[in-house]
């Protein structure tokens, strides 16, 4: 009997946290049981202590892109009835690794890397880490390596900078 | 303002240490010393004494060289600068451009290390100077157009077919693209030596190819892979169609009326029963010979206007015009 009356009880209780859930019992607290909708995380800082400086590039989420941003690559492959876009893409992520490694630390910004015709151009904004000549030989062995990879000429179009231009403090 | 005075009055002993403790004092040192030469960075007050960041081992001062900008004339060659397309160097440019969204109270970022003018295509190397240098450049190829040929009707009447390819350029490592291969080719079938039988045949065999408004014969080949190719296959079959219409083979002596692609009154059931008609109405006791009465009441103007007036309807169909016509003929045939 103890027993028995023991469960209804346990039972009703069970029932009234359910009924709450559906009726949004704000004074109560229930178990959510919905889908997860996790925060997107894609290219974004977030926003800290306000000592951590950031250039534009990085202070802009992607959603930005085509309202405060450009586009960091440029080709015809993303156009009606033309292919190639895999391919592009590709060889665009390869180019940005190679350049990131072989300029390490050297680098005050993302890369632009822009097609004109077969022409593969490589614009990056550089900071005075190395000695001149030491960018100029980087500079010549990055094109000559990457034309030969790529059967296109492929040409550096480096700016040096002091230091990393700062847009805001996160 | 506290750290501005910090860096100065460590310099003499940075120094003296560089020469003793070699790399590593100086490291921390910059370290320390990092954030605060962030921050009063934008002076350029101390620039000139200060050892860049991260020049390990380099004794050697870089003094930053003024832009090329601060010594550009007004009424330099522009064209010297960017002679061809290449991206935004702000030490090259000397306008005051500044591009990117403000931060709050703020205007937007200036041109120096600015990504966002990097980024987006310039048209600075085709100014209106360096377009006329271009042009100068590319009459010594170029030719006159003939002076004979200065209307469409006389380019018409001396090249009847026109020849159409597609050329793609794109960007990318290769320039090959399979769409270039197709080959459209149009003629005007009034300027090609054709009889009543072999333009009619022609146009049978070209079909759907064919267009009667614009009397235009379309031919659009691309089944071989190369655009040559493919432009010797449509001008073999331009001139296949043309001979086969000229040729009369045995079995086009069958054609029926069925197979007649326009409505012909000679020998139709029409002209047929107005013949008839014709004949009943005329009075009573006159005996001539049928072929002559045939012959005398096809060559009557009410006759001829009927005829005309079934062929249009025939073959143009019902329209206002054609049908009042019709009802005119009749009326002065039947006398009514």
């Amino acid at each position: 009997m103890a027993a028995s009356l023991r469960h209804s009880t346990l039972f009703t209780t069970v029932c009234r946290q359910l009924n709450s859930t559906l009726w949004l019992n704000v004074g109560g607290r229930s178990i959510h049981s919905s889908a997860v909708c996790c925060k997107n995380r894609a290219a974004r800082i977030r926003v800290g202590k306000g000592d951590r400086p950031v250039t534009y590039e990085q202070a802009l989420h992607p959603h930005q892109i085509a309202h405060r941003k450009g586009w960091l690559s440029q080709h015809t492959s993303n156009l009606q009835g033309e292919d190639g876009a895999a391919d592009r893409t590709v060889e665009d992520l390869f180019i940005r690794r190679l350049i990131y490694g072989t300029f390490h630390g050297c680098l005050a910004d993302e890369l632009v890397i822009k097609r004109r015709g077969n022409l593969l151009v490589i614009c990056a904004l550089m900071l005075q880490k190395l000695p001149p000549h030491k960018y100029y030989f980087l500079v010549g062995y990055t094109e000559e390596l990457l034309s030969h990879f790529y059967k296109c000429p492929v040409k550096m179009e480096i700016q040096m900078l002091e230091e990393k231009s700062v847009y805001k403090y996160l | 303002m506290a750290a501005s005075t910090f860096c100065p009055a460590l310099l003499p002993l940075l120094r003296i240490n560089c020469k003793f403790n070699g790399v590593y004092t100086r490291i921390s040192l910059n370290r320390r010393a990092a954030y605060s030469l962030g921050l009063t960075a934008s002076n350029g007050v101390e620039r000139q004494g200060l050892p860049e960041r991260g020049n390990q081992g380099q004794r050697r001062q870089r003094r930053a060289v003024e832009p090329r900008t601060e010594r550009m004339t007004v009424d330099q060659d522009w064209t010297a600068v960017y002679p061809t397309a290449a991206s935004f160097k702000p030490n090259s440019v000397p306008l005051p451009v500044r591009m990117g969204y403000p931060v709050k109270r703020g205007v937007p970022p200036a041109k120096k290390g600015n990504l966002e003018l990097i980024k987006i295509p310039n048209f600075l190397h085709l100014t209106p100077e360096a377009i006329k240098k271009h042009c100068e450049a590319l009459k010594p190829f170029c030719t006159e157009w003939p002076a004979a040929l200065d209307s469409d009707a006389k380019c018409e009447e001396h090249f009847p077919i026109q020849v159409e390819s597609k050329a793609y350029v794109s960007a990318g490592p290769s320039l090959r693209n399979p769409n270039a291969r197709i080959i459209t080719l149009t003629v005007k079938l009034s300027s090609l030596n054709l009889d009543e039988h072999a333009r009619k045949k022609l146009i049978r065999l070209s079909g759907e190819r064919y267009n009667k408004d614009t009397d235009t014969l379309t031919i659009t080949t691309d089944s071989c892979p190369m655009k040559q190719q493919n432009y010797d296959y449509a001008m073999y079959l331009l001139t296949v169609l043309y001979h086969e219409s000229w040729k009369t083979e045995a079995w086009e002596k069958e054609k029926t009326r069925a197979d007649m692609e326009e409505y012909v009154w000679e020998d139709s059931p029409s002209q047929k029963n107005i013949l008839e008609t014709l004949l009943r109405m005329r009075p009573l006791g006159e005996k001539e010979e049928e072929g002559e009465v045939r012959e005398e009441l096809l060559g009557r103007v009410e006759v001829q206007e009927y005829k005309d007036s079934v062929t249009k309807l025939k073959n143009e169909g019902e329209t206002e015009t054609n049908m009042q016509q019709y009802k005119e003929a009749v009326k002065k045939l039947l006398n009514i």
